[in-house]
């Protein structure tokens, strides 16, 4: 049987009074790459930074290694291994690209592995090696996706958030991001949770996935089951249910 | 020629960020060039770099709990007035008896450093941290009520009237720097210890670890805390920092008045809001130069207007002020979480 990592247990986000999500679960083994798919306003990322300890549920809870996070401030749910690579990156531009691979470190007290995990980091990724003391700022959006990633990294996380590494990359720079987090599965043993708007991207990273929409969890599955796309089609948009159809045409 | 003239754009210019740099460097060194040639307009510029290097120590106390924390603290003022009155016996009396004061000088200064740390963090502790997750125009006004609070509670204790303190006194006399040229050794002061404690500062913030969770905080204060960097600390020593820098605006103040009152606080934090304003919030850079521009500016004016007017010269000042935010809003150096914050 699998080891489950982080149990998000039906989790209720409210944005003043709306609910952002409804009676979410989500639930990521050890070693597994588990992703949310769903359109824009889905609740995605209040999913994730509710994990991460940015937004409080109202109702609900979050267990990470049998132990309940939710209402734990951000800054020691990071320090407890769930590092979140958040929407649009989010790198210090003012900060060199060194420094901000640094303070991804600074949480960790081995001097000596945070060395050799830079040096790692920056195999990984050489352009993080060669641009070392530039500002974060002038690196591309493809690079500063790596940026983030490594600094992520470098939190020695036991499991990464990440919240649309293709958000306003080139395909062939998301191939790679891509290519780099299951690399990073299959070498380390990282344990992943990305939110993805592309079902396809999706479907060829994911050990399961779970659709989302309108703050509710439509369907979930092994990548594997759901390889046809149209369940998910069905569950991503919410066509062939009239209820629904109805709601999107209004709204 | 013609053309020339008229694509010349004066808002085009101050919106380029090299155009300016030039244009800063260009009227430094005409600034220089017509200083050295007199000497009392040598005077004026040692007077007024001097005084732009007070505004920029008390700007940068101000602006680097704004990059932070998003907090614009008027209570930076009072905590100036209170490190003033700390020197002095506690007594609503007439005549004002030094304590502390009266100490060895380099024990006066460390302790006012002391004093004035700590009421900086006393502040954020008591009055600052409770009201961290509101908007930062709450914060505004809290400072402000924490600023009457200190103002009354110094009229409690010292009464209404002003006090005289004078300390290191031997400092405001003239020192001859060169042929007709002499300037109070107190102004001289005020630039070696800007310079110093800017590149302390500098240093500080570039090569400790503190430092660069400090820098990434003052960006994107959410992200750093997703990286683990710790909130209460973090803005903890901003105000440590803060109360630090207060503690010099005050020393170098009150050597140069010898007065107190618990009013006095209010022209410098007017001044330095100005200049953190006009130099870019958030910025620390942009503290410097705003604090450079307002302080530079006052003295010259006063020196350069003609009698008559000479005694509006602050009209002149916030006049320039005025031009520089028609032309750049967002400040001169401005800061970066301030232009990407989504």
């Amino acid at each position: 049987m699998d080891k489950v990592l982080l149990h998000v247990e039906g989790i209720t986000v409210h944005y003043g009074r709306l609910a952002a999500v409804r009676d979410v679960s989500i639930t990521v083994n050890e070693g597994e790459i588990v992703c949310v798919v769903g359109p824009n306003g889905a609740g995605k990322s209040t999913t994730l930074l509710s994990i991460s300890g940015v937004l409080n549920p109202s109702s609900g809870n979050i267990v990470f290694s049998g132990e309940k996070i939710n209402g734990i401030r951000p800054e020691i749910v990071a320090r407890k291994g769930i590092s979140q690579v958040p929407e649009g990156r989010h790198v210090f531009t003012t900060l060199s690209v060194e420094e901000n691979l640094r303070i991804g470190a600074q949480i960790r007290k081995d001097r000596a592995e945070i060395e050799k995990d830079i040096k790692r980091v920056q195999e990984l990724f050489p352009i993080l090696g060669e641009r070392r003391r530039q500002s974060a700022g002038k690196l591309s959006g493809g690079e500063q996706q790596m940026l983030v990633i490594g600094r992520a990294l470098l939190t020695k996380p036991k499991i990464m958030t990440i919240d649309e590494p293709s958000l306003g990359l080139a395909p062939n720079i998301v191939d790679r991001v891509y290519e780099v987090l299951t690399t990073l599965r299959e070498e380390r043993g990282m344990t992943l949770l990305i939110v993805e708007q592309s079902s396809e991207r999706a479907l060829k990273a994911a050990d399961r996935l779970y659709v989302i929409r309108n703050g509710e969890i439509q369907i979930e599955g092994k990548a594997s089951e759901l390889q046809d796309g149209e369940k998910i089609r069905q569950a991503y948009f919410g066509f062939n249910d009239e209820k629904n159809t109805v709601a999107e045409a209004s709204s | 020629m013609q053309d020339i003239v008229k694509n010349f754009n004066y808002k085009k210019i101050l919106s380029d960020k090299r155009a300016l740099v030039i244009l800063g460097i260009v009227i430094s060194i005409i600034g220089i060039i017509v200083a050295v040639t007199d000497p009392v307009r040598f005077q004026i510029l040692i007077t007024s770099v001097s005084e732009g290097s007070f505004y920029a120590l008390a700007a940068l106390g101000i602006g680097l709990l704004f990059g932070v924390l998003r907090l614009i603290n008027f209570a930076y003022g009072d905590w100036v007035m209170l490190a003033g009155y700390a020197l002095i016996l506690p007594s609503t009396a007439v005549t004002s008896t030094l304590i502390i004061g009266s100490f060895h000088p380099v024990l006066i200064v460390l302790i006012i450093i002391g004093f004035t740390v700590l009421l900086s963090v006393l502040s954020e502790s008591t009055v600052f941290r409770p009201m961290r997750n509101t908007n930062p125009a709450i914060m505004m006004i809290a400072s402000f009520a924490l600023g009457y609070v200190l103002q009354n509670l110094t009229i409690m204790i010292y009464g209404g009237r002003p006090k005289s303190a004078g300390i290191f006194e031997e400092l405001t006399q003239t020192v001859d720097l060169a042929e007709g040229v002499s300037v109070p050794l107190l102004k001289i002061i005020t630039i070696g210890v800007t310079a110093v404690l800017l590149i302390l500062l500098t240093l500080f913030l570039h090569r400790t670890r503190i430092g660069i969770q400090m820098r990434a905080a003052a960006e994107d204060f959410r992200m750093a805390r997703m990286l683990g960097v710790r909130a209460n600390f973090v803005i903890a020593m901003a105000f440590v920092i803060s109360g630090f820098l207060a503690s010099f605006v005050s020393l170098m103040y009150v050597t140069q008045i010898g007065i107190l009152t618990f009013r006095m606080g209010t022209p410098i934090i007017v001044f330095a809001f100005i200049a953190t304003v006009i130099g870019g919030m958030g910025s620390l850079v942009g503290s410097v130069v705003g604090g450079m521009v307002v302080g530079v500016s006052s003295v010259v004016l006063k020196n350069i207007l003609p009698g008559s007017i000479r005694g509006f010269s602050d009209a002149f000042v916030f006049g320039i002020v005025i031009a520089i935010l028609l032309a750049r809003p967002q400040g001169l150096v401005p800061a970066k979480s301030a232009r990407e914050r989504v």
